[in-house]
């Protein structure tokens, strides 16, 4: 089983992109499962959202989890929030920052020990080129993409026109673009 | 003529969604409703198929849950397939109609998305709300997932609207664990759904206008027993058609559903039994302990009302210290489902333990590490033959630890 | 008018107040009441009712047409149809529909379901009024005979 959390605010689009990275993991025959911690949440209230994948139906349906991945879209947040919290020695951390990665670990004491599992990408500002305005989960679902390894770049750009088949040309160009230059940039 | 909706194999929804297309391949005729979280996906979504042109029906927006319950009743009496959803307060103030919608047989499908009651106002799932239904007269059936809220929606109207049955039925999911948790759903063609649906062959209809009725009569001391004598009849009987619905579901899509599921129960010395998502938890958590050496299992109630008795009682009968585990506030009793299960084990030759455990009120986590904390207990009470703890106990709650009632058989 | 014709015009049909509602003798058990307490208002195919008398239709036991509710009234309207002058008040304010009045032409009083309130007698606008109450147990004929003389307006 895969696990992941995300770390992001009302409004950036964790949810959907939870619910997005699902429906793509599934068409490869796995199960999946998205949900957050929201609800009476306001615009820019601190939350969580989860994914598990696994090859057998999922029947755990508790908000415990020991993430595998974390995924942090909002960039105050990596600062703020317990990013590190229920962790594992193999948990691989995707973070949104413009700082450069050495410069974002000496922020936040709860990485040194993690070096090698930090990944950074400035998704805020990849959004803001592409999409036009501050959406960073399509990026993030990009340098997800890279850096679990879990499908080729092509295949998950094909799946996720289907999951937005519902929004104009130009903004599906524009995310695919966004996440292929996430897929690109992270490091 | 409506648009066809396309639906993949496997799709990735909620349990909203899932409920939302189940009212549409069921071509639900109307939908009364007023919307409240966490169930407002399903009947918002019914009202864009029929904004869409997907689906032939009346959505009718009403000012409070009271008036959606009764709107129904009123579609429902003409002769139409009806429908809608609500959670939490809405439930609340639907109660009075839910006895009337039930009292006249009317065959309505209500999807709950099970949400705590305020005070203190939470949004998040427990089963207050279900718990309130209980005695409504309705038939109850509780998903698990999202598949599960997609499937028994679409068996409801079938058993519903069985001319041996006539009875309403909710469709519990757990709020957020469920509604809003995408998992894979394997959803039936529009075709092979509308089929096994089927049109609805009304039943004292009001719109026949060669056989005028009346509907909500008046009865006192000298009919209201027998009528409700007959309704409680109705819904014991009610069992039937259940067990054919779901084995022709089964013949269908291959789904099982039982009115109890167990779960690794064969040889079971402890036992878990629940309702909800909480029930997939105590799968995975019992697999664990079965690792650590203890013979655990789960049962898990599927159809809530009318309340399997006999088949708890079979399923539980070789275990020997059972938690049984309620998701609503008992307010100074056990808890509404403990006495359930505690009706059926009293009268069983084994007599096993039986404790009662509260949890996740308001929404709060269920860990497999606090299930298994509960199986160990058990284990405990197996070991020593009688209730070593508090009968009742508040789990995963903060503070100093909450317990009540003690046992007099050690 | 003789008694005898006015008593002749106020025949029910058969069925109506064939019953009493209060009866606890023959009383259906659990397994016969109707499912839903849903009643149906007629025997048999109704799609003609409407253009059907009260008379001509097949009123089913359920419906009130059948039973009689009368039984505690303890004064009655007597109707006197050489008074009445057909304007039609007491059945536009007949609380019970218990007024039976055909073409426009009064015809009686339906006693299985008057309860006697006497609006009909004060609604009435003739002089002397046409309608007036009487014990319940008063023949029709005495109450007639009793009827009151046209009053003289009074002189300022």
């Amino acid at each position: 089983m895969t696990e992941i959390r995300w770390h992001s605010r009302a409004g950036q689009g964790a949810v959907s992109g939870a619910k997005g990275l699902g429906d793509v993991v599934a068409t490869t025959g796995k199960e999946v499962q998205a949900f957050a911690l929201y609800g009476s949440a306001k615009r820019g209230a601190a939350l969580r959202a989860y994914n598990r994948i696994d090859d057998e139906q999922i029947f755990d349906h508790a908000k415990f989890m020991n993430p595998d991945y974390v995924l942090v879209i909002d960039p105050a947040l990596a600062m703020t929030d317990d990013i590190t919290m229920n962790d594992k020695e193999t948990t691989k951390y995707i973070i949104t920052t413009h700082l450069s990665k050495e410069e974002l670990i000496e922020a936040i004491p709860a990485l040194h020990d993690k070096k090698d599992r930090v990944y950074v990408v400035d998704c805020v500002q990849i959004s803001l080129d592409t999409i036009k305005r501050s959406m960073p989960n399509s990026p993030m679902l990009g340098a997800f993409c890279k850096v679990s390894d879990m499908f080729e770049l092509d295949y998950f750009l094909e799946n996720m026109k289907r999951v937005l088949a519902k929004f104009p040309q130009k903004i599906i160009d524009a995310n695919m673009e966004a996440i292929s230059r996430a897929y690109n940039e992270v490091n | 003529m409506a648009v066809e909706f396309e639906v993949n194999e496997r799709e990735v929804w909620d349990g909203n969604y899932a409920a939302s297309q189940a009212l549409r391949q069921a071509d639900v005729d109307v939908v009364v409703a007023y919307p409240i979280t966490p169930s407002t996906p399903i009947v918002e979504n019914y009202g864009s198929y029929v904004g869409n042109g997907y689906i032939d029906g009346e959505f009718i927006m009403v000012e409070s849950e009271h008036a959606a319950m009764s709107g129904c009743i009123g579609a429902s009496a003409a002769g139409g397939r009806v429908s809608t959803a609500t959670s939490s307060q809405g439930f609340a103030l639907m109660v009075e109609v839910l006895y009337q919608a039930s009292g006249m047989r009317l065959p309505i499908v209500l999807n709950v998305v099970n949400r705590a009651l305020a005070a203190p106002l939470n949004v998040r799932g427990d089963h207050a709300d279900m718990y309130l239904g209980r005695d409504s007269g309705w038939l109850q059936a509780s998903a698990f997932n999202a598949q599960e809220a997609y499937d028994l929606a679409l068996c409801a109207f079938r058993i519903a609207e069985n001319h041996s049955v006539r009875l309403p039925m909710m469709v519990h999911q757990d709020g957020f664990i469920t509604s809003h948790t995408a998992q894979n759903v394997y959803p039936l063609s529009n075709e092979a759904a509308k089929k096994f649906v089927g049109v609805i062959d009304p039943v004292d209809d009001m719109l026949d206008f060669s056989r005028p009725v009346t509907y909500g009569a008046q009865t006192e001391e000298d009919w209201h027993f027998e009528h409700k004598a007959k309704q409680h009849k109705a819904i014991m009987d009610s069992v039937g058609v259940i067990e054919d619905v779901f084995a022709e579901f089964k013949e269908l899509t291959g789904r099982e559903y039982k009115r109890i599921e167990t779960y690794d129960m064969e040889d079971a010395d402890v036992c878990v039994i629940g309702l909800g998502s909480t029930v997939e938890s105590a799968r995975v958590a019992a697999k664990e302990m079965r690792k650590e050496g203890v013979k655990a299992g789960v049962v898990a109630i599927r159809v809530f009302r009318p309340f399997p008795y006999e088949e708890v009682r079979e399923a539980l009968k070789g275990c020997k210290s059972i938690a049984v585990t309620d998701r609503s506030s008992p307010g100074g009793a056990m808890g509404a489902f403990y006495n359930e299960v505690a009706a059926a084990m009293m009268t069983s030759k084994s007599r096993p333990l039986v404790t009662n455990y509260i949890y996740g009120l308001g929404g709060r986590d269920l860990s497999i590490e606090n299930i298994k904390t509960i199986f160990k207990e058990q284990q405990a009470n197996a070991d020593a033959g009688y209730i070593t703890t508090d009968i009742q106990q508040f789990t995963n709650l903060r503070g100093p630890k909450l317990g009540f009632f003690k046992t007099e058989r050690n | 008018m003789s008694v005898e014709q006015q008593d002749l015009k106020l025949k029910a049909s058969e069925n109506r107040g064939k019953s009493q509602l209060e009866a606890g003798f023959d009383l259906l058990g659990w397994d016969e009441v109707t499912q839903g307490s849903v009643l149906p208002s007629f025997d048999g195919d109704a799609s003609n009712v409407a253009h059907q008398k009260a008379e001509e239709r097949e009123y089913s036991d359920y419906n009130s047409y059948t039973a009689t509710v009368a039984s505690w009234r303890v004064q009655k309207p007597v109707f006197n149809i050489d008074v009445c002058i057909d304007c039609q008040n007491c059945w536009v304010w007949c609380p019970d529909s218990s007024i039976l009045s055909r073409d426009k032409q009064m015809l009686g009083i339906d006693y299985d379901h008057c309860k006697g309130c006497e609006v009909c007698v004060e609604v009435c606008p003739t002089n002397p009024k046409s309608l007036l109450m009487f014990n319940e147990y008063t023949d029709l004929g005495d109450a007639l005979a009793s009827w009151p003389e046209k009053k003289k307006k009074e002189k300022k």
